[in-house]
């Protein structure tokens, strides 16, 4: 009986000095979730920006240095915020709620990390003075990004220090996920009957612990090679650019799994629940999440087959690329056989889940030939590319994301969204994504190089790129039903019940919203506890 | 292992298609076989996947009363687990072995190919023949007060851009490299993207066979004008090539738009490739 407890506000109706010098987990999630979800719908205006002005061929609305600035936001923003800040979002309000903790292992930490992110969204602000766009692509390459007066590549510090803070985030933010999830579990709760997206955001926070010092190395020499006249990837001077991609993609790769392992978890929570149904093949499911995440770190030149590497790299690592097919596979089967004797629920975070499956296997068998050099010469960094990491980012990882959403928003704001309009939403984002991202796949084969402002006057190709600015626009619109349907949800929604998915995971036995300890004493877990399986109480 | 990627090698030879001699551009006949294979695996796999879900989608529907919950014993099946680990594992080995045997056979430009020195520049390329004719393609800018309209910023003017010559049926290495920044370079019909990084020399090498007009575009973003980064190949047989080189035609149809005039002076691009 919570409810008769009246000293109990909802954890989330805080002043604002309460939010800013909070350090409960909750809260920063929330934080965390607001910050990615606006610079996501930044990016995403950014991106048609960039539909329009390629909807026909030449010169439209912007110019050539609008639009890269454009792409370099869309591109760092959309990666370091949404697509890894989100999963940051969703590990700060679940993990210790998953575990039967009242807080994560290093509370202050945790805020220190969030308002490093935070400024770093400062810097990514600061990027839309004029003057101070960044042209650098989200990549940054020396020696354009680090040579001025050649190429534009704008203010090459601001793209650094978007790096070196997000970077400082992740760090901070995985110490402390790791050490909660190792450290502050109830007993009963272990490493083989815990929450898959437990596995999936450790898995990515090794990654972050090992791969961020990388890539803060890279983009510091690019720094001093800017402005203190250092020359680590200098040619003229004896340093070389390539060791700068090495040093980059190092991380960079693995960070896509970073961005994609949480995604996995998402997924095999909702697909459990709404199934009524343990998931198939439980430990298969995490040994594959630790095995993507080990693999990764052995994969990192497969974007760098064009690059001047010796030719018996590129075959190495293409081995090692399409190795991580199998246990993404495995995952893949795995969900598939989860819905054989099911009780199947359509729900709107169910359709999104279902969904991010059946896109991110387009995903990932477009990224198998980019692994094989032999086909990676005639489509390297052409649409195709762009084609492929949109289905895995675009829709996959979006898609579990906001199948995430709608998933926890009960718990999170004791409301239920409006069921009608989730699914339309997500319909909605079904059809403009695959029109936009499938044309991008087909394009990119014919050869339409990618980072292009402007096109020939191909007649095939402007009728493909006029088809994916539709695409895009009716992408938007469902993205915009989407946040309208959770933010009616918050606001005016019904009450939520505790479990109203019926799961058996530990999280939805608190009410809902969590009182703001969680757990007034810590929880008792049955032996035979399975978050997966369908909640028999 | 080198030793044994040797010895793959070996395995991968031995299936490795042999190309048809009459195909419009070389590597692209070779990317062709894998793209095909990987077509076909790819849509196999998406049905296997797909349709199976489908149709547990539709079956097994919640239905109150009647299906509530799910078959909480299904929980997982080693044998099965292990079909969907040893498969696609089979499937990968034969895609990446393939492609290795196809790619060494990419990389390896023939005997008597023609060496064509490109180098790249913040925007443009200067080619340069055996016999030391250059010909400079350059991006057209657009300024404040003028812009041009498509069919003229990507069209050759003969000042700044320029046809490149290219005899048909010819092998070609063309090695690269680049003044600024990184750029690439892609020849769209023979389907072989090749980065041009300063302070290295790379290379591609390709064969394109049908006379006509092509397009070869910068793939590494390189800047402002990284999108208008072209040049056009014009293939045309080798006794008119030779004729070219020569200097014997003129090398647009623009009157007086010969390459010396393309504003060598102040072109960097002269100072690299000596
Ligand atoms: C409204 C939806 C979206 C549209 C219209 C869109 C469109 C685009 C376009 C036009 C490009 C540039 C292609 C080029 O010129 O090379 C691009 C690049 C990119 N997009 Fe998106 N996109 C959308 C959503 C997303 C999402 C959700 C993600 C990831 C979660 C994403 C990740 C990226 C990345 C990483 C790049 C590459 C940036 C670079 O080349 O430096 N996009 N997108
Ligand atoms: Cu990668
Ligand atoms: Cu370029």
């Amino acid at each position: 009986m919570r409810e008769a407890i009246p000293a109990h506000k909802p954890w989330f109706s805080a002043s604002l000095w309460e939010w800013i010098f909070t350090t409960d987990h909750k809260k920063i999630g929330i934080m965390y979730g607001v910050t990615s979800t606006v610079f996501f719908i930044v990016a995403g205006l950014m991106a048609l920006g960039m539909r329009l002005e390629l909807f026909n061929p030449g010169a439209q609305y912007i110019k050539p240095e609008t639009y890269n600035w454009f792409l370099t936001v869309h591109g760092a923003v959309i990666l370091l915020w949404w697509a890894i800040g989100v999963w940051a979002s969703f590990a700060n309000f679940l993990i210790p709620l998953m575990i039967g903790a009242r807080d994560v292992a290093f509370p202050r930490l945790n805020a220190l990390g969030y308002w490093m992110f935070f400024a770093a969204s400062v810097i990514a602000l600061l990027t839309f003075i004029p003057g101070n766009h960044i042209m650098t692509m989200w990549t940054g390459y020396p020696p354009l990004a680090s040579t001025e007066g050649i190429g534009f590549a704008g203010t090459t510090a601001l793209f650094v220090f978007i790096w070196h803070l997000t970077g400082f985030a992740s760090i901070a933010g995985a110490v402390n996920f790791l050490t909660t999830v190792i450290s502050m579990r109830q007993p009963g709760i272990g490493f083989f009957n815990m929450n898959l997206f437990l596995h999936g955001i450790m898995a990515a926070n090794v990654i972050q612990l090992l791969g961020v010092p990388s890539v803060a190395g890279a983009v510091t020499m690019l720094f001093l090679d800017t402005y203190l006249g250092t020359n680590f990837f200098n040619p003229d001077k004896g340093g070389d650019p390539v060791l700068y991609q090495n040093l980059f993609w190092f991380y960079s790769h693995p960070a896509v799994y970073v961005m994609v392992l949480p995604a996995f978890g998402v997924i095999s929570e909702v697909v459990s629940a709404f199934a009524r149904k343990p998931i198939f093949g439980y430990k298969s499911m995490a040994v594959a999440i630790w095995a993507i995440a080990l693999v990764g770190f052995m994969v990192w030149t497969h974007h760098m087959f064009v690059s001047g590497i010796p030719d018996w790299v590129k075959i190495l690592m293409s081995y090692t690329t399409l190795l991580i097919a199998v246990p993404t596979g495995i995952k893949i089967f795995n969900w598939v056989a989860t819905l054989y004797k099911a009780a199947i629920q359509y729900r709107t975070p169910m359709l999104y889940a279902l969904g991010a499956i059946l896109m991110f296997l387009i995903g990932g068998l477009t990224g198998i030939p980019l692994g094989i050099p032999a086909f990676d010469i005639a489509v390297h960094d052409s649409y195709f590319v762009v084609g492929h990491f949109h289905y895995v980012l675009g829709m996959a990882v979006t898609l579990s994301a906001f199948a995430g959403f709608f998933y926890w928003w009960p718990k999170v704001t004791g409301k239920m969204y409006p069921e009608g309009l989730g699914k339309l939403s997500f319909w909605v984002i079904l059809v403009g994504s695959n029109l936009l991202y499938f044309i991008q796949l087909i394009i990119g084969i014919w050869g339409m190089p990618r980072r292009y402002y402007d096109y020939p006057p191909i007649d095939s190709w402007i009728t493909m790129h006029q088809l994916q600015t539709y695409g895009a626009f009716i992408l938007a619109f469902g993205v915009l039903l989407a946040i309208i349907a959770l933010i009616k949800g918050a606001i005016s929604g019904e009450k939520a019940p505790d479990n109203p998915w019926m799961s058996n995971s530990l999280e939805w036995r608190l009410p809902s919203p969590p009182p703001p300890h969680n757990f007034d004493e810590p929880p008792k877990v049955e032996e035979d506890y399975c978050p997966h399986g369908y909640c028999k109480f | 292992m080198k030793w044994m990627l040797g010895f793959l090698l070996i395995v991968a030879v031995s299936f490795a298609g042999e190309a048809e001699s009459q195909v419009l551009a070389r590597p692209h006949d070779l990317w062709d076989i894998i793209y095909k294979i990987w077509l076909i695996i790819s849509v196999v796999i998406y049905a296997v996947v797909a349709i199976p879900s489908l149709y547990f989608m539709v079956k097994y529907r919640f239905k109150p009363g009647e299906r509530e919950i799910g078959d909480q014993e299904h929980e997982g099946h080693w044998g099965l687990e292990a079909l969907w680990t040893i498969v696609p594992l089979i499937i990968v080995l034969y895609l990446a072995t393939h492609g290795f045997a196809l790619f060494t056979q990419m990389r390896k430009p023939p005997e008597n190919a023609m060496e064509l020195k490109v180098t790249a520049f913040a925007w443009g390329w200067m080619f340069q023949y055996p016999n030391g004719k250059m010909v400079i393609a350059q991006a057209i800018k657009d300024t404040d007060d003028k812009k041009c309209k498509p069919e003229e910023c990507y069209g050759i003017d003969g000042v700044f851009q320029n046809y490149v010559y290219i005899p048909a049926g010819v092998p070609i290495k063309a090695v690269l490299t680049s003044q600024d920044v990184i750029h690439s370079f892609y020849v769209q019909p023979a389907g072989v993207t090749q980065d041009m990084v300063p302070g290295r020399t790379t290379y591609a090498w390709f064969q394109i066979n049908k006379p006509g007009e092509y397009w070869v575009f910068c793939r590494e973003y390189c800047g402002q004008w990284h999108s208008r980064m072209f040049a056009k190949l014009k293939v045309v047989p080798k006794e008119e090539f030779d004729k070219w080189l020569k200097g014997e035609v003129a090398d647009t149809g623009h009157e007086g738009a010969d390459f010396k005039t393309a504003n060598i002076e102040n072109n960097k691009a002269q100072e690299v490739v000596r």
